[in-house]
Protein backbone atom coordinates (compact mmCIF):
# COMPACT_ATOMS: atom_id res chain seq x y z
CA UNK A 1 0.00 0.00 0.00
CA UNK A 2 1.12 3.62 -0.91
CA UNK A 3 0.49 7.05 -0.24
CA UNK A 4 -1.39 8.77 -2.82
CA UNK A 5 -2.42 11.97 -1.35
CA UNK A 6 -1.67 12.76 2.21
CA UNK A 7 -0.97 16.42 3.72
CA UNK A 8 2.42 18.33 2.38
CA UNK A 9 5.17 17.80 4.42
CA UNK A 10 5.40 21.88 4.94
CA UNK A 11 2.45 21.76 7.13
CA UNK A 12 3.50 20.87 10.62
CA UNK A 13 0.85 21.58 12.81
CA UNK A 14 -2.91 21.98 13.12
CA UNK A 15 -4.54 25.09 11.56
CA UNK A 16 -6.23 27.31 13.73
CA UNK A 17 -8.96 28.57 11.41
CA UNK A 18 -12.58 27.76 11.83
CA UNK A 19 -14.62 24.61 10.84
CA UNK A 20 -14.95 24.92 6.87
CA UNK A 21 -12.62 27.78 6.36
CA UNK A 22 -11.27 27.95 3.14
CA UNK A 23 -8.37 29.30 4.01
CA UNK A 24 -6.72 26.05 5.07
CA UNK A 25 -7.75 24.93 1.24
CA UNK A 26 -5.45 27.69 0.51
CA UNK A 27 -2.55 27.16 2.68
CA UNK A 28 -2.81 23.26 1.22
CA UNK A 29 -2.67 24.09 -2.35
CA UNK A 30 0.44 26.45 -1.48
CA UNK A 31 2.16 23.88 0.20
CA UNK A 32 1.79 21.60 -2.35
CA UNK A 33 2.58 24.03 -5.31
CA UNK A 34 5.89 24.87 -3.29
CA UNK A 35 6.84 21.44 -2.42
CA UNK A 36 5.85 20.11 -6.68
CA UNK A 37 8.43 23.15 -7.90
CA UNK A 38 11.05 22.40 -5.27
CA UNK A 39 10.99 26.03 -4.10
CA UNK A 40 9.78 24.98 0.22
CA UNK A 41 13.60 26.01 1.39
CA UNK A 42 13.37 29.56 -0.45
CA UNK A 43 10.22 30.51 0.55
CA UNK A 44 9.38 33.46 2.07
CA UNK A 45 5.35 33.91 3.05
CA UNK A 46 3.82 37.46 3.92
CA UNK A 47 0.98 37.32 5.82
CA UNK A 48 -1.51 39.91 6.95
CA UNK A 49 -2.39 40.90 10.35
CA UNK A 50 -6.30 38.74 10.15
CA UNK A 51 -6.88 34.92 9.57
CA UNK A 52 -4.47 34.85 7.31
CA UNK A 53 -1.98 35.10 10.50
CA UNK A 54 -2.42 31.33 10.95
CA UNK A 55 -0.32 30.46 8.43
CA UNK A 56 2.85 31.88 9.31
CA UNK A 57 2.56 29.90 12.71
CA UNK A 58 2.03 26.47 10.73
CA UNK A 59 3.99 26.45 7.43
CA UNK A 60 7.43 25.46 8.03
CA UNK A 61 9.06 28.42 6.09
CA UNK A 62 9.88 31.63 6.54
CA UNK A 63 7.57 34.06 7.57
CA UNK A 64 6.84 37.64 8.53
CA UNK A 65 3.47 39.55 9.41
CA UNK A 66 3.84 43.09 8.26
CA UNK A 67 1.84 46.28 9.44
CA UNK A 68 -1.87 45.62 8.70
CA UNK A 69 -2.30 46.10 4.28
CA UNK A 70 1.01 46.38 3.61
CA UNK A 71 2.13 42.82 2.83
CA UNK A 72 2.63 44.38 -1.22
CA UNK A 73 5.17 46.32 0.21
CA UNK A 74 6.78 44.22 2.36
CA UNK A 75 7.23 41.74 0.24
CA UNK A 76 8.51 43.85 -2.64
CA UNK A 77 10.80 44.87 0.16
CA UNK A 78 12.17 41.01 0.51
CA UNK A 79 12.01 40.01 -3.25
CA UNK A 80 14.85 43.36 -3.99
CA UNK A 81 17.05 42.03 -1.07
CA UNK A 82 16.40 38.58 -1.90
CA UNK A 83 15.99 38.12 -5.36
CA UNK A 84 16.05 34.35 -5.46
CA UNK A 85 13.75 33.93 -2.73
CA UNK A 86 10.79 32.67 -3.81
CA UNK A 87 8.32 35.55 -2.41
CA UNK A 88 4.46 35.45 -1.33
CA UNK A 89 1.74 37.38 -0.21
CA UNK A 90 -1.05 35.58 1.55
CA UNK A 91 -3.52 38.27 2.68
CA UNK A 92 -7.54 38.81 2.68
CA UNK A 93 -9.73 41.21 0.65
CA UNK A 94 -9.67 43.69 3.41
CA UNK A 95 -5.90 44.16 3.09
CA UNK A 96 -5.39 44.05 -0.08
CA UNK A 97 -8.35 45.85 -1.60
CA UNK A 98 -8.94 48.40 1.05
CA UNK A 99 -6.63 49.46 4.00
CA UNK A 100 -3.51 48.48 1.24
CA UNK A 101 -5.09 49.40 -1.86
CA UNK A 102 -2.27 51.53 -3.16
CA UNK A 103 0.40 49.10 -1.73
CA UNK A 104 -1.05 46.27 -4.14
CA UNK A 105 -1.82 48.90 -7.18
CA UNK A 106 1.98 50.06 -6.93
CA UNK A 107 3.22 46.54 -6.44
CA UNK A 108 1.23 45.90 -9.94
CA UNK A 109 2.56 49.32 -11.07
CA UNK A 110 6.39 48.10 -10.76
CA UNK A 111 5.71 44.74 -11.89
CA UNK A 112 7.17 43.46 -8.80
CA UNK A 113 7.51 39.68 -9.41
CA UNK A 114 6.06 38.28 -6.44
CA UNK A 115 2.92 36.09 -6.25
CA UNK A 116 -0.23 37.56 -4.43
CA UNK A 117 -2.74 35.45 -3.24
CA UNK A 118 -5.74 37.11 -2.36
CA UNK A 119 -8.68 35.36 -0.50
CA UNK A 120 -12.04 37.27 -1.17
CA UNK A 121 -14.78 36.10 1.61
CA UNK A 122 -16.75 38.46 1.07
CA UNK A 123 -16.03 40.53 4.59
CA UNK A 124 -14.04 41.36 7.20
CA UNK A 125 -13.15 38.35 9.04
CA UNK A 126 -10.49 38.32 12.02
CA UNK A 127 -12.59 42.06 13.34
CA UNK A 128 -15.53 39.85 13.10
CA UNK A 129 -17.59 40.29 10.56
CA UNK A 130 -17.99 43.94 9.48
CA UNK A 131 -19.01 44.77 5.77
CA UNK A 132 -15.93 45.00 3.64
CA UNK A 133 -16.86 47.95 0.63
CA UNK A 134 -14.73 45.95 -2.04
CA UNK A 135 -16.47 42.85 -1.70
CA UNK A 136 -19.60 42.33 0.41
CA UNK A 137 -22.32 41.58 -2.07
CA UNK A 138 -25.51 43.97 -1.99
CA UNK A 139 -27.90 42.58 0.93
CA UNK A 140 -25.56 40.14 2.78
CA UNK A 141 -25.96 41.53 6.34
CA UNK A 142 -23.03 41.85 8.46
CA UNK A 143 -22.14 43.17 11.99
CA UNK A 144 -22.01 46.71 10.19
CA UNK A 145 -24.88 46.61 7.57
CA UNK A 146 -28.15 44.85 9.86
CA UNK A 147 -30.62 45.03 7.17
CA UNK A 148 -28.29 44.38 4.62
CA UNK A 149 -25.69 46.16 2.28
CA UNK A 150 -27.68 48.74 1.01
CA UNK A 151 -26.41 50.21 -2.71
CA UNK A 152 -27.59 53.43 -1.81
CA UNK A 153 -25.80 53.94 0.64
CA UNK A 154 -22.41 51.68 1.03
CA UNK A 155 -22.46 51.35 -3.53
CA UNK A 156 -22.01 48.17 -5.07
CA UNK A 157 -18.75 45.28 -4.39
CA UNK A 158 -16.18 46.17 -7.26
CA UNK A 159 -13.86 43.71 -9.15
CA UNK A 160 -10.94 44.68 -8.36
CA UNK A 161 -8.84 42.74 -10.78
CA UNK A 162 -10.84 44.65 -13.43
CA UNK A 163 -9.01 47.12 -12.22
CA UNK A 164 -5.30 45.43 -11.86
CA UNK A 165 -5.59 43.80 -15.44
CA UNK A 166 -4.80 47.43 -16.90
CA UNK A 167 -1.30 47.53 -15.10
CA UNK A 168 1.41 46.05 -16.72
CA UNK A 169 1.51 42.73 -14.74
CA UNK A 170 2.21 39.17 -15.88
CA UNK A 171 -0.98 37.38 -14.74
CA UNK A 172 -4.45 37.82 -13.02
CA UNK A 173 -6.86 35.48 -12.13
CA UNK A 174 -9.91 34.33 -9.55
CA UNK A 175 -10.36 30.69 -8.99
CA UNK A 176 -12.63 29.57 -6.50
CA UNK A 177 -12.88 26.47 -3.32
CA UNK A 178 -16.39 25.11 -3.87
CA UNK A 179 -15.70 21.99 -5.46
CA UNK A 180 -13.36 19.88 -6.39
CA UNK A 181 -12.65 20.62 -9.83
CA UNK A 182 -12.00 24.77 -9.04
CA UNK A 183 -9.92 23.60 -5.83
CA UNK A 184 -7.63 21.98 -8.94
CA UNK A 185 -8.30 25.03 -11.39
CA UNK A 186 -7.19 27.17 -8.14
CA UNK A 187 -4.16 25.22 -7.93
CA UNK A 188 -3.03 24.96 -11.43
CA UNK A 189 -3.44 29.04 -11.13
CA UNK A 190 -1.40 29.36 -7.87
CA UNK A 191 1.51 27.58 -9.54
CA UNK A 192 1.42 29.77 -12.92
CA UNK A 193 2.19 32.19 -10.40
CA UNK A 194 4.57 30.80 -8.71
CA UNK A 195 6.27 30.18 -12.13
CA UNK A 196 5.90 33.33 -13.24
CA UNK A 197 7.96 34.17 -10.59
CA UNK A 198 10.78 31.79 -10.63
CA UNK A 199 10.90 32.93 -14.24
CA UNK A 200 11.10 36.93 -13.43
CA UNK A 201 8.39 37.47 -15.85
CA UNK A 202 6.28 39.93 -13.04
CA UNK A 203 4.09 40.77 -10.49
CA UNK A 204 1.32 37.63 -10.39
CA UNK A 205 -2.17 37.91 -8.45
CA UNK A 206 -4.56 34.84 -7.74
CA UNK A 207 -7.85 35.85 -6.03
CA UNK A 208 -9.74 32.96 -4.30
CA UNK A 209 -13.22 33.43 -3.60
CA UNK A 210 -13.49 31.82 -0.32
CA UNK A 211 -16.39 30.87 2.26
CA UNK A 212 -16.51 32.35 5.94
CA UNK A 213 -19.28 30.19 7.91
CA UNK A 214 -18.77 31.99 11.27
CA UNK A 215 -19.28 35.39 10.06
CA UNK A 216 -21.47 34.69 7.12
CA UNK A 217 -23.24 32.98 10.05
CA UNK A 218 -24.54 29.60 8.18
CA UNK A 219 -23.08 26.30 8.02
CA UNK A 220 -20.30 25.40 6.00
CA UNK A 221 -22.09 23.22 3.37
CA UNK A 222 -24.66 26.44 2.73
CA UNK A 223 -21.66 28.63 3.09
CA UNK A 224 -20.16 26.87 0.08
CA UNK A 225 -23.42 27.18 -2.09
CA UNK A 226 -23.63 30.78 -1.50
CA UNK A 227 -20.08 30.98 -3.16
CA UNK A 228 -21.21 28.78 -5.54
CA UNK A 229 -24.39 30.61 -6.23
CA UNK A 230 -24.38 34.13 -5.51
CA UNK A 231 -20.65 35.49 -4.97
CA UNK A 232 -19.47 34.06 -8.17
CA UNK A 233 -21.72 35.32 -10.33
CA UNK A 234 -20.52 39.04 -9.36
CA UNK A 235 -17.07 37.66 -9.05
CA UNK A 236 -16.64 35.56 -12.36
CA UNK A 237 -14.21 32.62 -11.84
CA UNK A 238 -11.54 32.96 -14.52
CA UNK A 239 -8.29 33.94 -16.29
CA UNK A 240 -8.25 37.91 -16.50
CA UNK A 241 -4.90 38.87 -17.95
CA UNK A 242 -1.79 36.21 -18.88
CA UNK A 243 0.63 38.72 -20.15
CA UNK A 244 3.58 35.31 -20.16
CA UNK A 245 1.99 33.88 -23.48
CA UNK A 246 3.90 35.41 -27.08
CA UNK A 247 6.80 36.82 -24.84
CA UNK A 248 5.54 40.29 -24.14
CA UNK B 1 -12.48 -2.70 -8.23
CA UNK B 2 -11.09 0.26 -6.47
CA UNK B 3 -7.36 1.18 -6.90
CA UNK B 4 -7.25 3.47 -3.57
CA UNK B 5 -9.51 4.10 -0.27
CA UNK B 6 -9.42 6.97 1.62
CA UNK B 7 -8.09 6.88 5.23
CA UNK B 8 -9.43 9.77 7.59
CA UNK B 9 -7.50 11.00 11.11
CA UNK B 10 -11.03 12.20 12.80
CA UNK B 11 -8.88 13.74 15.58
CA UNK B 12 -8.01 16.43 13.34
CA UNK B 13 -11.87 16.72 11.89
CA UNK B 14 -13.81 20.22 12.66
CA UNK B 15 -17.31 19.04 11.77
CA UNK B 16 -17.48 21.21 9.02
CA UNK B 17 -19.24 18.61 6.63
CA UNK B 18 -17.99 19.97 3.32
CA UNK B 19 -16.21 16.31 2.40
CA UNK B 20 -20.17 14.82 2.99
CA UNK B 21 -21.42 17.14 0.15
CA UNK B 22 -18.06 16.36 -1.77
CA UNK B 23 -18.07 12.68 -2.33
CA UNK B 24 -19.45 11.98 -5.15
CA UNK B 25 -20.38 8.39 -3.79
CA UNK B 26 -22.15 9.40 -1.00
CA UNK B 27 -19.32 7.10 0.90
CA UNK B 28 -18.46 9.70 3.65
CA UNK B 29 -20.74 9.57 6.48
CA UNK B 30 -21.89 11.92 9.21
CA UNK B 31 -21.78 10.61 12.91
CA UNK B 32 -23.35 12.32 15.63
CA UNK B 33 -19.75 10.70 17.66
CA UNK B 34 -17.59 13.55 18.87
CA UNK B 35 -13.77 13.55 19.13
CA UNK B 36 -11.53 15.07 21.54
CA UNK B 37 -11.69 18.48 20.72
CA UNK B 38 -15.78 18.09 20.97
CA UNK B 39 -16.57 18.49 17.00
CA UNK B 40 -18.66 15.92 15.19
CA UNK B 41 -16.93 13.68 13.35
CA UNK B 42 -17.55 11.74 9.96
CA UNK B 43 -16.83 7.83 9.05
CA UNK B 44 -16.02 6.65 5.68
CA UNK B 45 -17.81 3.78 4.21
CA UNK B 46 -14.39 1.45 3.07
CA UNK B 47 -16.93 -0.71 0.39
CA UNK B 48 -18.14 2.45 -1.23
CA UNK B 49 -15.15 4.20 -0.98
CA UNK B 50 -13.59 4.20 -4.63
CA UNK B 51 -10.46 6.86 -3.87
CA UNK B 52 -10.70 9.45 -6.34
CA UNK B 53 -9.86 12.41 -3.77
CA UNK B 54 -12.42 14.68 -3.72
CA UNK B 55 -12.72 14.65 0.15
CA UNK B 56 -8.58 15.15 0.30
CA UNK B 57 -9.08 18.29 -1.78
CA UNK B 58 -12.05 19.96 -0.47
CA UNK B 59 -11.08 19.22 3.39
CA UNK B 60 -9.61 22.58 5.27
CA UNK B 61 -8.15 20.23 7.86
CA UNK B 62 -6.11 17.77 6.15
CA UNK B 63 -8.50 14.85 7.77
CA UNK B 64 -7.96 12.53 4.67
CA UNK B 65 -4.81 10.61 3.25
CA UNK B 66 -5.73 8.43 -0.20
CA UNK B 67 -3.40 5.15 -0.40
CA UNK B 68 -3.42 3.03 -2.94
CA UNK B 69 -4.31 -0.99 -2.92
CA UNK B 70 -1.24 -2.28 -4.44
Amino acid sequence: MAVKLTKPKMINQQVGWCGGCGHGIIQRLVAECCEELGLAERTVQVVDIACAYWSIDTLNCDGIAGPHGRCAAVATGIKKVRPEANVYVHAGDGCSYVIGLSETCYAAQRNVPITMIVVNNGIFGMTGGQMCLATTLVGDKTVSSKKGRDDRVAGEPFDMLNIIQNYPIAYAARGALYDAKHIEETKKMIMKGFKNQQENKGFSIIEVLSPCPTNWKMSAVDAMEKLKEENSKVFPVKVYVDNTKGGK
Amino acid sequence: MAKAKAVADTSLCKGCRLCVGACPVKAIEPLTEINKKGYEIIRINEEKCIGCGCCYRICPDYVFTINTLE
